[in-house]
């Protein structure tokens, strides 16, 4: 792992998120701030993918299951080159290809199209039992909310997977502890998410920090040498990591920066680049 | 005309396990309901290509969608609220808007499930799926249109949704290559069009015979496919008849007789009468001959309803 390469990306990807949004005058920074580091690891260390052919059979696949992350998953493609990052200034533009939720259509590089929370993962498992069914070694990531867990279709997802050993279907949760109406514990709470897993006979692997690439870096190199049984990394993060007003706060889950807050997140992010 | 009795389940479990013989893509989901969806031959046969989900049908059709992407042709079928107004939204979002090549079959549509009453019954997934841009909606007629729809449903590339019933059903027709989008005219008359789909066209054809001995000609038109509808051939027999009545195991609202008027209501002097259940819970009976009776939709009512229409 090229540490100093990945954090250097994430916050190029950062400051990518923070301008899509920006420049669509709405939008989700918040999750996508919490999971800027995991996504980058996974395009830029762990994922077998080709920006030239996004469409190779024996890619490892993608479902971003917490669609509304669609800023952080077009700025990790664009800088992956799978598409100009210019474009992100596009995002929720009348007309362009970078809709407010994954379209696996129209965006090279979406494997699957998303933004109805709980309905992702189904289509990773799909993908997974394929790559079992007709002996292709490819993988499956799917990142999910910790607030979307909520949804029962997850869990159907996760007894199949977890029946069927499907060891090669590795699932995330960004587990920022916030969603729209608050704290994930006093909306709704999923806790304990660990539990949870194991008892759907996952492997589960917990990282303390999502935000530090050596936790992660452990994280999925445990997972690599997972056999039978899928993988679940729950995994603790900072709801808006980076953005300092963002950080932990649910009201910046759906909402752009105005002109002066655009102008401090994007000075801080410099400035922690430069670090 | 009508011809031996078969079972609508097993004659489609039967062609799906012949076409998954040469096409080895083929692939069937199953929420807990395999061999009732008349599956046995081919989880004999193909065991590897068998998924058995367990009663999850929402995650079903994700994951027969997500296996859609790898190039795989998954054939879900259960009960058909349960692969219909359950999953909706997943259907909806996983099989229309990705475009997934997901095959999804309700057995025992309509008032089939006498029995078991509304929450097994199926009156509204022509109307559900219908709103669904680029689905394909086929209601095959007798056990060798569903053979020959089935082919057809596999060769298609796109979403598709088949609804067929549960009691057997006679053979109507010779055996002709489905072609999705297209109908056929059973019988040539200008008193009246009668269009009618799935289970309903043996009763029509029953039904015709009562109206004959009243002197009524009636063009009868059978739609194997609802959706797309054959716009033409409807337009063109509407021209002819001015008068049109459609017969659905459906709500009257939002089904194929919605569709048809829709269709017609540019046309000058062209009145459609739908026939099918009204917009209620349908009762529940443990004979299904009797429940269609209950609500007109056996060849007599039909016929009586079509006679009150023409005012004969």
């Amino acid at each position: 792992m090229n540490k100093e390469m990945l954090q250097k990306t994430a916050n190029q990807i950062r400051k990518d998120i923070v301008t899509a949004v920006y420049s669509a005058k709405s939008g989700h920074p918040g999750g996508s701030l919490s999971a800027a580091d995991v996504m980058t690891y996974l395009y830029f260390e762990e994922m077998n993918v080709d920006p030239k052919n996004p469409d190779k059979a024996d890619r490892d696949r993608f479902v971003l299951s917490k669609g509304h992350n669609a800023p952080a998953l077009y700025s990790c493609l664009a800088e992956k080159g799978y598409f100009p990052v210019e474009d992100l200034k596009t995002l929720r533009h009348t007309g362009s290809y970078l809709q407010g939720h994954p379209d696996m259509k129209h965006i090279p590089g979406v494997d699957m199209t998303s933004g109805s929370l709980g309905q992702g993962i189904s289509a990773a498992v799909g993908m997974a039992l394929s790559a079992k069914l007709f002996n292709e070694d490819y993988r499956v990531f799917t990142l999910l909310g910790d607030g979307e867990i909520q949804e029962g279709q997850v869990w159907e997802a996760a007894m199949f997977a977890g029946a069927k050993k499907l060891d090669n279907l590795i699932v995330i949760v960004d587990n920022n502890g916030l969603q729209i109406d608050g704290k994930i514990d006093d909306v709704c709470s999923p806790y304990p998410i660990i539990d949870k897993f194991a008892a759907f006979n996952f492997k589960v692997i917990a990282v303390e920090d999502g935000n530090d690439f050596d936790q992660l870096d452990k994280a999925f190199n445990e997972a690599r040498l997972t056999d039978g049984q899928p993988v679940a990394i729950v995994m603790k993060t900072v709801k808006g990591k980076g953005v300092s007003f963002m950080e932990d706060q649910a009201g910046w889950h759906g909402k752009a920066p105005n002109d002066d807050e655009y102008k401090q997140a994007m000075e801080e992010l410099e400035k922690a680049g430069e670090a | 005309m009508i011809g031996e009795l078969m079972d609508p389940r097993k004659t489609f479990g039967k062609a799906v396990t012949e076409i998954a013989k040469e096409n080895k893509d083929v692939v069937v989901f199953s929420a807990d309901s395999g061999k009732s969806s008349g599956f046995g031959d081919f989880i004999d046969q193909f065991p590897e290509r068998y998924f058995e989900c367990g009663i999850m049908e929402q995650g079903a059709v994700g994951m027969a969608a997500g296996m859609a992407t790898a190039g795989k042709i998954p054939v879900f079928c259960a009960i058909a609220p349960f692969v219909t107004c359950r999953p909706y939204e997943m259907v909806r979002n996983d099989m229309g808007y990705m475009k997934q090549n997901v095959k999804l079959v309700g057995r025992n549509c309509g008032i089939t499930y006498s029995d078991l009453g509304v929450t097994h019954q199926s009156l509204d997934d022509f109307g559900l799926m219908r709103l669904i841009p680029g689905m394909t909606i086929l209601a095959p007629q007798d056990p060798v249109e569903i053979e020959e729809a089935c082919k057809a449903m596999i060769e298609y590339e796109g979403p598709v949704y088949m609804r067929i019933g549960n009691p057997k059903i006679p053979v109507l027709f010779e055996r002709k290559p489905f072609v999705i989008g297209k109908g056929d005219i059973i019988q040539d008359g200008e008193d009246v069009t009668i269009i009618t789909t799935g289970s309903c066209t043996k009763d029509v054809i029953e039904a015709n015979e009562i109206l004959k001995e009243a002197g009524i000609k009636a063009k009868i038109i059978g739609l194997p496919t609802v959706l797309p509808l054959d716009e033409d051939l409807i337009r063109d027999a509407a021209a002819e008849t001015k008068k049109v009545v459609t017969v659905e195991e459906h709500y009257i609202n939002g089904g194929m007789g919605s569709m048809v008027t829709e269709l017609l209501s540019d046309m000058d002097g062209v009145t459609v009468k739908r026939l099918g259940i009204p917009n209620i819970y349908a009762t529940t009976s443990s004979n299904y001959q009797e429940l269609l009776a209950y609500y007109d939709l056996d060849a007599k009512g039909i016929a009586k309803s079509v006679k009150a229409y023409l005012g004969k």
